[in-house]
C-alpha cells in the first residue's frame, strides 16, 4: 500500500505576521448551549442566550478551518480575553485572526496572536490576545 | 439580564475565598469537547501520536479546563453572584491529562467602579490545581455586577 502523502503543516518559521485570517461562520444553537452546559454546568443564564465561553471555545476551531495548513501548536500558554457583547442562539459568529508577534525559543517558537469574533452583522462581540508554542521545522 | 440578581456588587466582599469541588476529567470530556469546539489537534485526540510527545498521552483542551473550572465555581458560588464574564487573564501552566480531579480555589481580589452606571466589576483570582496539588492553569476573571438599587 502506498504511504499516505504527509499532512501539509505550518511551522515556526512558516507563521506570517500582521496577515489576517478569517474563518468560515458557525451558527450557535441551542445544541451548542445544551452540550455546553451538560459538559461544565455552565448553564445559560436565561432562554437563547449562549454561555461567554462559547464563542471563544468555538473560534479554537474555526481556526483549524482557515485557508492554510494547520499550524504545528504544541501547547497554548495563555490569552487575555474581553467579552464585549453578549451572543445568542441564532446568531452567526466567525473569528479573524493576526499574528501580530513571533519570538524564537530554544524548543519551538512563541506566537502571539490576537483574535476577533465578529458577529452577523459585523460587530466584534469577543476579542483579545492569545499566546503559543509553535514547533520549528524538524531537520530534514 | 432578566430577574433580580440575589448578590449585588455591595455584598462581595474583598478578599472573599472560594474552594469549588473537585472533578476529574475524563476521556469522554475530552472527545465531547473536540467535538463541540471542532479542534481536534493531535494534543487531545490522537493516543498513538501522544505517546511519544512531552505529555505521553492526550491533554485535554486548556479551554476545555477553563470552562469546566468556571461551572466548578458555578457551583459555590452563590446566587450567581459572580456576574456575566467581562474579561479574563489567563495562563495554562501545566497539562489536564485523563484521570486527573481538579478543583478551583478562587478569591474576590478586586473591586471598582463600573462603566455604566449602576454596576461595579469584581475581579475574581482563581487557580485550578490538581490532586497532587499542582496548579495547573490560573488567572483572574472581571464580572460586571448591579449595585445595590437606592
Amino acid at each position: 500500500m502506498a504511504a499516505a502523502p504527509a499532512e501539509r503543516r505550518l511551522y515556526f518559521e512558516d507563521v506570517q505576521t500582521n496577515v489576517p485570517l478569517e474563518t468560515p461562520g458557525m451558527t450557535l444553537t441551542e445544541t451548542h448551549a445544551a452540550l455546553f452546559g451538560a459538559l461544565t454546568s455552565c448553564g445559560p443564564t436565561e432562554p437563547g442566550a449562549i454561555p461567554d465561553l462559547i464563542p471563544l471555545c468555538l473560534s479554537s476551531g474555526l481556526g483549524w478551518r482557515v485557508p492554510q495548513p494547520p499550524l504545528v501548536v504544541l501547547a497554548f500558554m495563555g490569552f487575555e480575553w474581553r467579552f464585549l457583547k453578549p451572543t445568542r442562539v441564532g446568531d452567526t459568529i466567525r473569528s479573524v485572526s493576526t499574528t501580530v508577534a513571533k519570538r524564537s525559543m530554544k524548543d519551538g517558537g512563541v506566537v502571539i496572536e490576537e483574535r476577533q469574533i465578529l458577529n452577523q452583522d459585523g460587530q466584534v462581540v469577543q476579542s483579545g490576545r492569545l499566546t503559543l508554542l509553535v514547533a520549528k521545522r524538524p531537520p530534514s | 439580564m432578566s430577574g433580580e440578581p440575589v448578590v449585588y456588587f455591595e455584598d462581595m466582599k474583598l478578599g472573599e475565598e472560594y474552594t469549588s469541588p473537585g472533578r476529574t476529567v475524563t476521556e469522554a470530556d475530552i472527545v465531547i469537547f473536540a467535538g463541540l469546539s471542532g479542534d481536534y489537534n493531535v494534543l487531545h485526540t490522537d493516543a498513538e501520536h501522544m505517546k511519544a510527545s512531552l505529555f505521553g498521552e492526550r491533554i485535554a483542551h486548556g479551554l476545555l479546563g477553563l470552562s469546566i473550572q468556571q461551572g466548578l465555581l458555578d457551583r459555590v458560588v452563590p446566587g450567581q453572584a459572580v456576574g456575566p464574564l467581562a474579561a479574563v487573564k489567563w495562563k495554562f501552566k501545566g497539562p489536564i491529562k485523563i484521570g486527573d480531579t481538579i478543583h478551583v480555589e478562587a478569591r474576590v481580589s478586586a473591586k471598582k467602579e463600573g462603566e455604566r452606571a449602576g454596576t461595579g466589576v469584581v475581579t475574581v483570582e482563581r487557580r485550578v490545581v490538581n490532586q497532587r496539588g499542582e496548579v495547573v492553569q490560573e488567572g483572574e476573571t472581571d464580572h460586571v455586577v448591579a449595585r445595590r438599587p437606592a
